[in-house]
């Protein structure tokens, strides 16, 4: 829904957390998305690191590091 | 091998009941528990022809993987359990979700399952698209895994 691909390529400054790709994706959201009923991803989405495990706002990202973005969940 | 958990490609293959019951079969247990769970025809008063599953796949193999061996180390560490949940689309009636347990005695058995299925909708990183039957289709609100003390 944020991109015609699998990956959403994000540029931040060195030394960003998960709070700060959050507003950066808050941003790409009110800029682009807001249509698609998106405007509450940045808040209730979480985000997943590379070994597919939940990480925290103060998480701080690496160089080129991949992050999942999992919206709210409802299977079962 | 007493675990067996998978997403099941729908437009390929079933989910089949008779394969899990196969699977948790064995002489040492005395209580076999299965959960079907299927797509229904109506959800919050609007008529529902189908339900499309989407999911993290390798995330969500990890996640079945974690909740059955909490499960066993809680209630019974020699049950056998079988877990596949469906993806993609599902028309209504057709099975999205089916947990199996062989255990010794009934009562681990339906507290196996059911607590399965409860961290699944906790936990698994799966989302639903419910298809109405006016040609509407709707992604469904679901649970934050985002931690609580973060959400203001």
């Amino acid at each position: 829904m944020l991109s015609d691909k699998e990956i959403l390529h994000i540029e931040l400054p060195n030394n960003s957390n998960i709070e700060k790709l959050r507003r950066a994706l808050n941003k790409i959201i009110s800029e682009k998305y807001l249509k698609n009923n998106l405007q509450n991803l940045s808040k209730t989405a979480a985000f997943f690191s590379e070994a597919d495990e939940v990480i925290t706002d103060n998480y701080k990202l690496k160089d080129k590091e991949l992050i999942s973005i999992i919206p709210p969940i409802g299977g079962g | 091998m007493t675990l067996h958990t998978a997403l099941v490609k729908i437009e390929e293959e079933k989910i089949s009941s008779e394969k899990a019951k196969k699977f948790i079969l064995s002489e040492k247990n005395g209580a076999e528990s299965i959960f079907v769970g299927r797509v229904r025809n109506a959800n919050s008063g609007r008529k529902v022809t189908a339900v499309t599953y989407d999911a993290h796949d390798q995330a969500v193999i990890k996640s079945f993987q974690s909740i059955c061996s909490d499960a066993k180390s809680k209630f019974d560490k020699d049950a056998n359990i079988f877990l596949e949940h469906a993806k993609g689309h599902v028309p209504v009636g057709e099975i999205s979700i089916l947990i199996a347990v062989g255990s010794r005695h009934r009562e681990e058995a339906f507290k196996i399952c059911r607590y399965i299925l409860e961290e699944i909708k906790h936990q698994t990183p799966i989302w639903k698209k419910e298809h109405y039957v006016e040609g509407k289709e709707e992604w469904l609100p679901g649970h934050s895994l985002r931690p609580k003390e973060e959400i203001k």
